[in-house]
């Protein structure tokens, strides 16, 4: 039985495969493969932590006017 | 020693040792002298700027420098990049008297692409000087290669995550991270605009804080430069109270451990040491995310291209590929999570004057090894994850050798804007 964590990796890969495989040799993709998995445990990570609907982006946005 | 004859002695140590460490990228000759005749003229003129004035210094090759000095990045496809202008932080010493000797050898684009071994670089692998069989850290290898040689009085290094406390700890100088914001990143390559920071390395921690007083402070170009005065102030104000982080020491090996113990004894001659928890986030997850995402943005044109085939390191010709796969609700949610990490952590360390723990999980590690294979242990690193995602500032100081006569590095963090002492 394939896992959702594994059919977003092997989906996410396939898309960066068809995007820049043809740079790439097997053992570079195989590489590649390992690294999105990386990328779907981090994202993984970061989706069980519930937050409330309030709770923003910390990054600093100021509308800017030149000279103001 | 006149700022003429200090330069000469260190242009003179930049060429011949040098490169017996493959610390250097581009001996700045001719503009050394022109600074060091300048200091000289006004030191004797009564126009003294301050205690940097005619020092020689280095900086890290991702710095922007005008004059027609290459600015490489440490990565082949960019060894004849120019700029027409300084990075703020090169201005702000030009400012401040400091001569400007060395553009200094890094690990290809900051490390950015996902390097695994030393040989990381166009220049080669950053060889310590302590044993140049042993790497030197990285990515401003060349920034800790050279204060630790005598190559300069100090150097300026930038950490993404690791890049200023790593070749601190391997190269057994002092490296100081600020707080995010406190230094500009103005001309400086980005590589994570939220993570990126620049710091000096030097012998000392209160060499540190001069450099830091000379670079800080706000600049027009760089809108995250914070507009807070830095004064450095070396004064105690014993007993400290100190926090060790609970599990910091897992994945450590043993001499690490013993080295640490030993330290936290020494430190108990004159400050409390408490164990602390942080609550159950993913710190590693947040930072890594935010990394990948705004590397894969930073570097989109690079990627595109497939200028990454051109790099030294194998590993880094298909690492930028995977972070393409990072999803923008993901990255979204990091810097949500990223603002509650910052009130948890700033909470927990409210009563303290600062974490202390060992700066790396191993000593500097053989020149021809993948370094990750010699980390034991699948140990997290939640101090390099929390520190750089929190953008705290933090501090690695020399603390004593390995069996083999490798350094090890103690570090310590503060909450933003606090001085690490």
């Amino acid at each position: 039985m394939i896992d959702e964590s594994s059919k977003e990796s092997d989906f996410l890969f396939d898309m960066v495969r068809d995007r820049y495989g043809n740079r790439l040799s097997a053992e570079e993709l195989e590489e590649v493969r390992k690294g999105v998995e990386g990328i779907v445990k981090a994202a993984e990570a970061l989706r069980s932590v519930k937050l409330g609907n309030g709770t923003e982006p910390f990054s600093i946005f100021k509308p800017y006017r030149k000279g103001a | 020693m006149s700022p003429i004859g200090l330069a000469e002695v260190f242009l003179e140590r930049l060429e011949n040792l040098g490169p017996e460490y493959n610390a250097v990228v581009t001996i700045t000759k001719e503009r050394a002298m022109e600074q060091a005749e300048r200091a000289e003229a006004e030191i004797s003129e009564g126009n003294y700027r301050g205690p940097l004035h005619g020092i020689p210094y280095g900086a890290k090759d991702l710095l922007a420098t005008s004059g027609g000095i290459p600015t490489t990045w440490g990565a082949a496809p960019f060894r004849n990049q120019t700029f027409d202008f300084d990075a703020s932080v090169v201005a702000k010493l030009e400012e401040a008297g400091a001569v400007l000797a060395s553009k200094l050898a890094m690990v290809e684009i900051a490390g950015g692409m996902g390097y695994r071994q030393p040989n990381a670089s166009f220049t080669g692998p950053g060889k310590n000087p302590w044993n140049p069989n042993t790497w030197t850290g990285g990515s401003s290898s060349g920034s800790g290669a050279a204060v630790a040689a005598g190559l300069v009085p100090f150097a300026i290094g930038s950490e993404t995550w690791g890049s200023i406390l790593s070749p601190a700890n391997n190269c057994g100088v002092t490296g100081l991270r600020p707080t995010y914001g406190r230094v500009s990143r103005f001309g400086a390559m980005a590589l994570s605009w939220t993570l990126d920071k620049l710091g000096p390395l030097c012998l000392t921690a209160d060499d540190c804080g001069l450099v830091l007083e000379a670079i800080a402070g706000p600049d027009p170009n760089d809108q995250t430069a914070a507009d807070l005065e830095f004064t450095y102030d070396d004064g105690s104000k014993s007993p400290f109270k100190l926090a060790v982080l609970q599990g910091v020491l897992e994945g450590c090996g043993e001499a690490v451990k013993e080295n640490f113990e030993d330290a936290l004894k020494v430190l108990e001659g004159f400050a409390t040491v408490e164990e602390i928890e942080f609550p159950d986030l993913p710190y590693e997850a947040v930072t890594r995310t935010i990394l990948n995402a705004e590397a894969a943005s930073a570097f989109d044109e690079f990627t595109e291209k497939g200028t990454a085939g051109e790099l030294t390191a194998p590993e880094c010709h298909y690492g930028p590929y995977a972070r393409t796969a990072v999803l923008a609700k993901d990255y979204l949610k990091a810097l949500r999570l990223r603002g509650v990490i910052c009130r948890v952590v700033d909470e927990a360390m409210a009563p303290f004057d600062a974490v202390v723990a060992p700066s790396r999980r191993s000593p500097a590690s053989p020149i021809d090894q993948e370094f990750r294979k010699i980390v034991p242990g699948t140990a997290r690193d939640t101090m390099g994850a929390v520190g750089n995602g929190a953008g705290l500032p933090s501090i690695s100081v020399p603390n004593g050798f390995t069996p083999g006569g490798c350094p090890r590095g103690s570090s310590s963090w503060g909450g933003p804007t606090r001085r690490t002492q």
